[in-house]
């Protein structure tokens, strides 16, 4: 036999005030939950939205990534004959040498300028990184000073509509015509500008690139070509591109940690007060816990009830702050990587896991305060509370 | 007043698992509090430190990665050739780095060896220090955090792999400053050493990522920032000139806003904190009805009884505030936890100010969330009161 939950309801109904707020803290300390989760998923996701299973990313060995990579001809040739590089549909090798550099733009409604990534590509790197899709406009034309921008990027900073001209260059004299925008799965390279190399080159006075990116012709090669690359006949660092994007997530996602851990702390926080709660309720109602006990509840429903009911208020926290985190879900946001030295654009994300994760901790937050005061509960001696009565 | 303090005192061990949670529930939102102010206070301190020092930073207007002509340099130093505005310009070139065999990332730059003591007198430095740096090309001067963490002394070799060309690992040689700097992270270098070891490389020699410009006033730190973009526009090399808080704070701004969120997640936490505070002491005033009825019919004034429910939400959290300001200090300034690294300001430095302003907020918390059952106390009408008593 097991307490009615309109019981419970009653019971929270009739204590309201120690009840919403104790829904408050757990509410709150949810919402903070999901803020961040989301604020980390969005880096991340962006980030591992580029890794394909087939590609590598070749840099110098001793750069933090691309932006601080420099390649010479005399190294970055011999990258042809790694094992196992794809051929494209006219038999080109799928080997995009990628020049990153980056152009100051004012984020859009803001005079704050941001540093953003513009990358100067080959034909071939359309090939290399397949997921880049043109959604509006058109692909580059050899030749002509032109570019296409990531549909992060045009969401996020101001005048890159296609159309419009965007002034890069080391003087700043180069404009160049937005001709296309383009979306890569939710990807980083959504938040760059791509141009043609042989421009970008030009124009930022560069007489090298900072990366290679290669495609596989099927992931079983992937042993082989990072032992060539990394080996002594080349001597750069490959990488798979899932690792690099890794690591270059996890260390921006340093300090999103660090703000989690406080978020932690204050969960127990809630905890506590969880269960400051629920010892009042415990004291203020133990003639009625020795009644129900009298009437036939067993200790194992009582402690059930209370628990449930302390469930009960973490679900209803859980809701609210839910509520709250979703308010955020697709809010734009960038970051400076201190390793790039350029802005990813993102969104956060509230995702289902997410969601279940934040429920999980608001209803165990609530259940672990509850547990010692409906132990309590359960032990209450029924001779000695009903003679008070 | 000793009556009311023994009744106080009384009231809070009434019932100590109440008290203890509450001050549990007060203490951990103070820690977190603490813990943020810290992290805030340390930027602050930094950003701060940039804006008083009356300095610009000169970069290329294409953006930070792009270098400059170290020749920039005289043409800035043309402006005042008589150094009454102008006191001195020095380049620094960003070589990152990191220890070989070692994952974590060092923010290590390039500074000329002849401006860089008087452009940043805020390390402290001794006259032996200086000395040092002066006589020997080999000299870094490492940040206090970072020497903490590496367990660096003064004059210990060290290996630093730069992230830049040409990425090959060169020795330095240890001055660690002894006071307390704005930036205990970052190392500087000789610049002229650097040039020394790349030449024959792939590095290219003469280039560097910004200048820091001396001014002797804030009339001159505005004029010399148009200036100085000025005699370089319509060259290769156009720059884009800013006082050095703005130039640091865009860094700043741009990862994760680390001030603005922490200032956030510190008023979130200080509301639930309010939160819990309040039920406990709703819970209180409501357990104590037939008790402030009894204390009004023997003659307790009004005020009385809403200073003493005043007091008492007081005591309880500001218990609170000192365990939540005491632990985060003494973790963090007496254990190993004190080389704990964060993001952007690498060791966190928990001043007693911080702690009393975080007692000060937990009492804060107790005077707020005891309006409620205070007014109520005030307003209690004793008969009624009474009557309702078992």
């Amino acid at each position: 036999m097991t307490l009615p939950l309109i019981y419970n309801l009653r019971n929270l109904a009739v204590r309201k005030l120690s009840t919403g707020l104790t829904l408050a803290v757990v509410a709150v300390v949810v919402f903070m939950l999901v803020v961040l989760l989301a604020y980390a998923v969005g880096i991340r996701e962006t980030l591992s939205a580029n890794g394909s299973p087939l590609n590598l990313v070749v840099l110098k060995p001793g750069a933090t990534a691309e932006s601080t990579s420099i390649l010479r001809q005399v190294e970055w040739i011999r990258a042809v004959q790694t094992p196992g590089i794809g051929q494209g549909a006219a038999g080109e090798l799928l080997v995009s040498y990628e020049l990153c550099v980056q152009t100051n733009i004012n984020r859009k409604g803001t005079d704050k300028l941001a540093y953003v990534a513009v990358r100067g590509v080959d034909p071939v790197a359309f090939q290399v990184h397949p997921e880049i899709r043109i959604v509006e406009g058109r692909d580059l034309q050899t030749g002509e000073l032109e570019c296409i921008v990531g549909k992060a990027a045009r969401a996020h900073f101001e005048g890159l509509e296609v159309g419009k001209s965007l002034v890069m260059g080391r003087v700043g004299n180069h404009a160049y015509k937005i001709v296309g925008v383009v979306e890569s799965n939710g990807g980083s390279l959504e938040s760059e500008i791509l141009a043609s190399r042989a421009a970008i080159t030009n124009s930022f006075n560069r007489q090298f690139i900072s990366s290679i990116a290669a495609r596989l012709s099927d992931p079983g090669q992937v042993d082989a070509a990072l032992e060539y690359l990394n080996g002594p006949s080349v001597a750069l660092d490959a990488r798979t591109e899932r690792r690099y994007f890794a690591d270059l997530s996890a260390r921006m996602l340093d300090i999103v940690k660090i703000t989690s851990v406080l978020v932690v702390i204050m969960g127990i926080g809630a905890a506590f007060a969880v269960a400051n709660t629920l010892y009042a309720a415990v004291d203020g109602r133990r003639r009625e816990i020795a009644m129900l006990r009298t009437i036939g509840f067993s200790r194992k429903d009582i402690l059930t009830s209370f628990v449930f009911e302390s469930a009960l208020i973490g679900a209803a926290g859980a809701t609210v702050g839910l509520l709250g985190g979703l308010w955020f879900d697709g809010y734009r946001q960038d970051y400076l990587s201190d390793q790039t030295w350029s802005v990813l654009a993102f969104e956060m994300k509230v995702t289902p896991e997410i969601v279940l994760f934040a429920s999980f901790v608001a209803i165990f937050v609530a259940v672990v305060g509850a547990l010692a005061p409906a132990l309590r509960a359960s032990r209450v001696q029924v001779i000695e509370a009903l003679r008070k009565a | 007043m000793g009556l009311k303090a023994a009744y106080l005192l009384r009231n809070l061990l009434r019932n100590p698992l109440r008290t203890l949670l509450t001050c549990a529930a007060v203490g951990l939102p103070i820690m977190i509090f603490v813990l943020s102010v810290a992290a805030v206070d340390g930027i602050e301190r930094f950003l701060n430190n940039s804006a008083k020092q009356l300095r610009l930073a000169v970069t290329h207007k294409a953006g930070v990665v792009n270098n400059l002509p170290f020749g920039h340099r005289a043409k800035i130093e043309g402006l005042d050739p008589e150094r009454k505005h102008i006191l001195g310009v020095c380049a620094v070139l960003w070589i990152g780095g990191k220890i070989p065999n070692d994952s974590r990332q060092l923010s290590s730059l390039g500074a000329d060896a002849d401006t860089f003591v008087d452009m940043f007198p805020e390390y402290h430095l001794t006259a032996e220090q200086i000395e040092h740096w002066r006589r020997d090309k080999m000299a870094i001067i490492v940040g206090p955090g970072t020497a903490r963490q590496f367990n660096w002394q003064d004059g210990d070799r060290l290996t630093i792999r730069p992230s830049v060309p040409p990425y090959e690992p060169i020795e330095f040689r240890a001055i660690v400053p002894t006071g307390d700097v704005p930036d205990p992270t970052t190392n500087w270098f000789r610049r002229d050493y650097w040039e020394d070891r790349i030449a024959g490389t792939s590095a290219v020699p003469g280039w560097i990522n910004f200048f820091f410009v001396r001014c002797a006033s804030m009339a001159d730190i505005d004029k010399y920032r148009v200036e100085i973009d000025r005699i370089f526009a319509r060259t290769p090399d156009e720059t884009n000139t800013l006082d050095e808080k703005t130039f640091m704070n865009q860094f700043i701004s741009q990862q994760f806003d680390l001030p603005r969120n922490l200032t956030i997640l510190s008023m979130v936490t200080v509301f639930v904190a309010i939160m819990a505070a309040a039920n406990t002491m709703s819970m209180n005033f409501r357990d104590r009805i037939g008790e402030y009825a009894t204390l009004k019919s023997m003659g307790f004034g009004r005020r009385t009884i809403f200073g003493l429910v005043q007091s008492e939400a007081m005591v309880l959290c500001g218990a609170g505030g000192v365990l939540g300001a005491a632990l985060p200090y003494v973790l963090f300034t007496f254990t190993p936890l004190r080389n704990f690294t964060v993001p952007l300001i690498q060791t966190l430095i928990i001043r007693e100010s911080v702690c009393v302003a975080g007692v000060g907020i937990a009492m804060l918390i107790g005077v707020i969330a005891s309006i409620w059952p205070s007014i109520l106390a005030f307003r209690l009408h004793v008969v009624a009161a009474l009557r309702n008593l078992e």
